[in-house]
């Protein structure tokens, strides 16, 4: 019981289908815990921030693809939200229904030759 | 009214107001939010903030001028989305939908009515601030998570790029299937900090993995646990000698090979472990080696474990054969092209063997770079010297060509450096400039510094070796080996391609060893003997190492642990050998502190122990400073270096209690390396620690400091401040590397620079870090009472006379037999070439940093004697030796630490073989120290007492040990019998006992056998002259048998002392003539020969003093006495016809009787 307070019990690991990270998560929804005042509008796979001394600061590694249901991380080449999450891919094909700051962006971003690759292997 | 109301407040709102912003930290910020007001990011929101609102303004302005355009762009989009899906995603863009995150506030739980409407007070933030303050929290939050993702991203992707990540499934697969695997890959694969990763993450747990330094220990620990996710857990953590962060939760800990030994000796099967990572086996480190051949065996005890050896593709076959053909994984490593250029020194530049270094083939490398590469194109120099000497000649000559050109900062590195002159080399030259680093083999493998892109290699290294005839310690220069080379030149391949230029010739190359020395061939082997046999490993001689010591180096060691006492005769522990072995020091260190602990000198003895331990805390840079040198006189001691030593230790804690963190400066005025004195205090608590634990010292009455409640809560509240103080410090670690200035070399050279060095290093790290924390300072106050220490301090600051004779005998008693002999014309020479002699090596000079090589004089002996009792020329009271703590030949044989002693004292006191003619009046100590003493009752009375001092001595010891053995209980000495002996030991080293005439009055020669002399020294078995008087055949001493020697004939009288088998004795009716003689003790005055005499006072006690008959020898004891007394015997009287029960000196009386 200690332990887990202390170290923050995995519940399993999280990859990005895209890139394929992997890291274990301590915690899958929207209500990540020590964090009352805190509300994530999407389910998400979440740990505790490694890098911030304090256990209660959260980090939010992914969640799904709204529409193909793929499980990304939140990573600025595998996905973005807009009001919901949608991974790169989708994106792309449904470009049109985005605003253009964003198509902007992901013209400028040009398909990334990482992403796509690693995915196939 | 309302809306006046609000209009006021909109234009008082200020939002560069701090009262403004605190009144919004009431709503976003509160206890109990995500964030809080006074928190690190809180701050952070504040500065994000300003930030954000400029870029805001910005984009609006921006915006508005393209606006028409972003409208046609939507609508074209709108147009197009016929066939697709609608996503229905809002119109109209805002950044704000990109967050996926929702804050609930104070102004979220007052819109849904949690608490009563809003106070519409006369000021406060209106609904817009609020906004838009909530805005940007919302921005940060993302911002915050994006900063951290990156970082994890980053993290994986370098991990997945090290050329290791594709053995990864290998490596795991092999540790599950195999007990023991070899991972053999170069520089730069990852081994180090991934193999324990990919163990701990594919569910290994207890995983311990050793290293052979300390400090990569704690490096490796922070790095795996930042990379495995867990930087502020305890899953991962180190443990060294002083330092641990391991915590019950730990699953993997690096630690080094010699603490993983010391567990082994306490569990056998190490039964805490379910993984052993050995790393860096190539290194063939002594304690390595041993802890593989300690865990082949434990292979076939424990099924279960698991051993991984990591090793550089060095010789990788010797380790897979030694276990039973364990599988091999090679990594390839990740070195960039090194191009190699070999420059051969030309002969007219060849030193000859006394010549200082040539600095010209150095010199043409800096040049050749200096042309050949533009200054934009960065990378440092890194050059591979022999020693310390050699590198203070090429510093000076580089350093001249530096400040000509302005282009090299130069740079040395070696381990007498203060840490913080080490720590400049990585430090960044600024552009333009390229550093040169000028290293011994401690960049080689120890020190690793990025950005280096060229290496010069002079192909020499200084090691280490024993030679064990003269034990002496050896620093002698060779060439290196091939795989040597091979590493030094992949420093120059880190970063990026590299240059190494080869000061020797290819077929040199080619003729070098392949490997270096395994440090097991070369060193003293004793204490590793000594664990060998603590940990019951059998005999060392059979014990099946990786690659075995010579057998006459284990041989010495097993000598050298019987003269020490630690093995009996039959090479097995002694009860002080079993505690010796615990103890993590040489064994003389370890003698002095169970000698120590005897007698109430515990707290001296303790420190001078540590301090022999660690490095000399004097830095030799700062002994040609003339302020340094004026500002440690009054720290010296002219009776030796290790008073010296204890002298500094006692003033630093002193203070360190008054000043706290100003002793830093004190150290600096003085040229003392301050993290010394800190190793100093650790180790002098962990010596403290196991004599407690070993029964020598009693529990402390540690709870009465602290008896009282306030005291103890306002202790507890400072540890909880010094406790931040180190958190803080170590979250700011790391990112602190400082420009070097150009400067930087020239004040180093030779001297005494390091004061102002220091200095400016101060200043900078004030600028950088707002106020400078002494960690050093935090990390001991942490571990350390000061009030204890100062009161511990104070106890062995102000030794009295007698005190420091007694301290001084304990010293002499642990380095013995490390004595020496000042030359008898020593007060003839110049300072500078007064000589010595120890038994096995002649004409050894004491070294420069000892006291005594500027003050030999006190060695001398004085020249004005009374010539009335000393008729021989050189006869004086005041013959004294040297006790030292190393031997150690560099370009001379020198020896260091050294205290002086009283000659014939100390040696009746401590040697092991005391060898004397008929009358006493010749002795000759381990057959190599010859004592004269005309007066022949002085003689007598001096061994004969010394015998007495001796066996006194030996029966507390023993009674001691065997007290500690039983577990640590009630004292098993009695205070009263510890201070009669000490009493009589100080008596001894001071005065003489009844007479009242100074024993250091008594006059004798005192030289060195030659060598024909000392092989002719003994009369030998076959000329013992009929035995004599029966009396002698009787035990002088409990339990040790008087019999003729089997070598030197005479009589063996106890362990160390053989009466009357110097071959040249005078006359031969020495032994049995009788003079007459008063018992100090008991009324007896009758005539007695030698042996009778020094019998009676070896049993006559003054009343209410301890008996030697109630404490019989164990074992022996039982065997040599078959009557109620060892001292008893049957006596047939002739005249009274009767057979009697009577002690020998029961029989002189008896005899008298019928006079």
């Amino acid at each position: 019981m200690e332990f887990g307070s202390t170290e923050g019990t995995p519940r399993g690991l999280f990859t990005c289908e895209l890139c394929e990270l992997t890291t274990p998560f301590t915690y899958y929804g929207q209500k990540p815990p020590n964090t009352r005042a805190i509300v994530l509008l999407e389910e998400c796979y979440v740990m505790k921030d490694p890098f911030c001394p304090e256990k209660e600061k959260f980090l939010v590694l992914g969640s799904t693809c709204s529409l193909c249901h793929k499980t990304v991380c939140v990573g600025a080449d595998c996905s973005l939200f807009y009001t919901k999450r949608f991974c790169l891919r989708c994106v792309r094909e449904h470009l049109d229904q985005f605003p253009p700051p964003i198509q902007a962006e992901l013209m400028k971003k040009k398909p990334t030759g990482k992403t796509p690759g690693l995915a196939s292997s | 009214m309302m809306e006046s109301d609000r209009r006021r407040d909109s234009r008082t709102w200020d939002w560069d107001s701090s009262q403004c912003r605190a009144q919004l930290d009431e709503v976003f910020f509160r206890p109990h939010d995500y964030i809080q007001t006074g928190s690190l990011e809180h701050k952070e929101f504040w500065s994000f903030f300003d930030r954000f609102q400029r870029f805001k303004g910005k984009r609006d302005m921006s915006l508005s001028k393209g606006s028409d355009e972003v409208k046609d762009g939507n609508q074209e989009s709108k147009s197009r989305k016929k066939a697709s899906v609608d996503l229905g995603l809002p119109k109209d863009y805002d950044a704000r939908y990109r967050i996926n995150v929702s804050v609930c506030t104070r102004d979220v739980e007052e819109r849904l009515g949690v608490s009563e409407r809003r106070r519409q007070t006369s000021s406060g933030p209106g609904k817009e601030e609020v906004a838009t303050c909530r805005l940007t929290l919302l921005h940060f939050l993302d911002f915050c998570q994006r900063q951290s993702f990156c970082k994890l991203a980053k993290l994986r992707r370098e991990q997945k790029s090290l050329p290791i990540f594709q053995y990864r499934d290998r490596i795991v697969e092999l540790v599950r299937t195999h007990p023991v695997v070899v991972v053999a890959g170069d520089t730069g694969c990852g081994k180090s900090t991934q193999v324990p990763q990919y163990l701990l993450s594919s569910g290994f747990s207890h995983i311990a993995c050793t290293q052979p330094r300390r400090i990569a220990c704690i490096s490796l620990a922070k790095r795996v646990s930042f990379e495995s996710l867990n930087q502020y857990g305890s899953k991962v953590g180190y443990q060294i000698r002083f330092e641990t962060t391991r915590t019950p939760a730990t699953k993997l800990l690096f630690l080094t090979e010699g603490l993983l030994l010391r567990q082994i000796q306490q569990d056998a099967e190490l039964g805490q472990y379910q993984v052993l990572i050995v790393d860096e086996v190539h290194e063939r480190h002594l304690h390595c080696d041993f802890l593989l051949g300690v865990l082949r065996s434990l292979l076939r005890l424990r099924q279960d474990l698991r051993l991984v050896l990591m090793s550089a593709t060095i010789n990788i076959k010797l380790f897979s054969a030694y276990f039973d053909e364990a599988p091999v994984l090679q990594v390839p490593g990740r070195l960039f092209p090194i191009q190699v250029i070999y420059q051969p020194i030309p002969p007219e530049e060849q030193p000859s063997r006394s010549e200082k270094l040539d600095p010209r083939p150095y010199l043409r490398v800096l040049q050749g770079i200096d042309q050949r590469y533009p200054i934009e194109e960065r990378g440092d120099l890194l050059l591979f010297l022999s020693g310390v000497a050699e590198i203070s000649t090429i510093q000076d000559a580089c350093q001249t060509y530096a400040t000509h050109t302005r282009r090299w900062i130069i740079l040395p590195l070696h381990s007498t450096l203060s840490l913080a002159q080490q720590d400049k080399v990585f430090d960044i030259a600024p552009p333009g400039v390229r550093k040169c680093i000028i290293s011994t083999n401690i960049a080689e493998t120890s020190v690793t510094i990025d950005g280096v892109r060229f290496v010069v290699d002079s192909g020499k290294v200084k090691e280490m070796s024993f030679d064990p005839k003269a034990k002496m310690q050896r620093l002698q220069e060779f060439w290196i080996s091939r795989a040597s080379s091979e590493q030094r030149k992949g420093r120059a391949g880190r970063t990026g391609p590299g240059v190494c230029y080869r000061l020797y010739a290819e077929s040199d190359y080619e003729a070098f060893a392949p490997y270096p020395v395994p440090e097991i061939h070369r060193v003293a082997l004793d204490s590793l003997v000594l664990q060998m046999k603590s940990m019951g490993l059998g005999d060392p001689r059979s014990f099946v190492f990786i690659d075995p010591p010579p057998a006459a180096s284990i041989q010495t060691a097993l000598t050298y642990l019987k003269e020490q006492g630690a093995l009996d005769g039959h090479a097995e522990l002694t009860s002080i050998g079993r505690l010796l072995s615990q103890l993590p020091v040489d064994v003389v260190i370890g003698k002095m502190l169970v000698l120590g602990s005897v007698f109430s000198l515990v707290e001296p003895v303790l420190t001078v122990a540590a301090a022999l331990s660690v490095q000399s805390p004097y830095l030799r840079s700062a002994q040609h400073n003339p302020d340094c040198a004026t500002a440690r006189q009054p720290l010296y001691s002219n009776q030796g270096d290790p008073f010296t030593l204890l002298n500094t230790f006692n003033t630093w804690v002193q203070v360190k209690a008054e000043r706290g963190g100003g002793s830093r400066k004190w150290c600096r005025r003085r040229g003392i390396e301050e993290q010394r004195l800190y190793e100093m205090v650790n180790l002098r608590r962990q010596f403290k620690e196991l004599l407690k634990s070993h029964g020598l010292l009693a529990a402390e009455q540690g709870a009465t400091c602290w008896r009282d409640r306030q005291q103890r809560r306002q202790r507890l509240g400072e540890r909880k401040k010094l406790h931040q103080l180190k958190r803080d410090h170590d979250l700011q670690e790391g990112n602190r590397r400082k420009v070097l200035r150009l400067e930087e070399g020239e004040e180093g050279v030779g001297s005494s620079g390091s004061e102002g060095e220091e200095e400016g290093r101060e200043r900078r790290g004030k600028d950088g870090a707002g106020q400078s924390v002494d960690i050093q300072e935090v990390k001991f106050k942490l571990r350390h009472n000061v009030t204890e220490l100062q009161e511990a301090a104070g106890a062995s600051r102000d030794l009295s006379s007698r005190q420091q004779a007694l301290l001084k005998l304990v010293l002499c008693r642990g380095l013995y037999p490390q004595l020496a002999l000042p030359d008898e014309h020593n007060a003839t020479r110049k300072d500078s070439e007064q000589i010595f002699h120890t038994r096995n090596k002649q004409g050894v000079v004491i070294h420069p940093t000892s006291v005594f090589a500027s003050d030999p004089e006190v060695l001398h002996v004085p020249e004005q004697e009374p010539r009335e009792t000393g008729p021989e020329k050189g006869e004086s009271s005041r013959h004294q030796l040297l006790a030292f703590v190393t031997l150690l030949e560099t370009n001379k044989p020198y020896v260091t630490n050294c205290a002086r002693v009283p000659a014939l004292q100390a040696l009746l006191l401590v040697a092991s073989s005391v060898d004397t003619n008929a009358d006493c009046t010749r002795v000759v100590v381990d057959g190599w120290l010859e004592l004269t003493l005309s007066d022949a009752e002085a003689a007598l009375r001096s061994i004969s007492s010394a015998l007495t001092l001796r066996d006194d001595w030996e029966r507390l010891l023993q009674a001691q040990l065997r007290n500690s053995a039983t577990g640590p209980a009630a004292p098993a000495v009695s205070h009263k019998d510890l201070g009669k002996l000490s009493e009589g030991l100080v008596r001894f080293l001071l005065y003489t006992e009844a007479a009242s005439t100074l024993l250091n009055k008594v006059s004798y020669g005192l030289r060195r056998l030659g060598g024909l002399e000392s092989q002719n020294l003994y009369v030998g078995p076959q000329q013992v002259p009929g035995l004599p008087d029966a009396p002698a055949l009787n035990p002088l001493f409990p339990g040790i048998k008087a019999e003729p020697h089997p070598v030197k004939g005479g009589l063996r009288v106890t362990g160390f002392f053989t009466y009357n088998c110097l071959s040249d004795s005078k006359d031969m009716y020495s032994e049995c003539l009788r003079t007459f003689w008063s018992c100090p003790h008991c009324d007896l005055y009758m005539p007695l020969t030698p042996l009778e005499r020094m019998h009676h006072e070896a049993t006559c006690r003054p009343a209410g003093e301890l008996q030697p008959k109630e404490e019989p020898e164990d074992g022996k004891a039982a065997s040599s006495s078959s009557s109620s007394s060892s001292l008893t015997r049957v006596y047939h009287c002739d005249v009274c016809d009767k057979d009697l029960t009577l002690t020998s000196t029961e029989i002189l009386k008896h005899k008298r009787q019928h006079l």
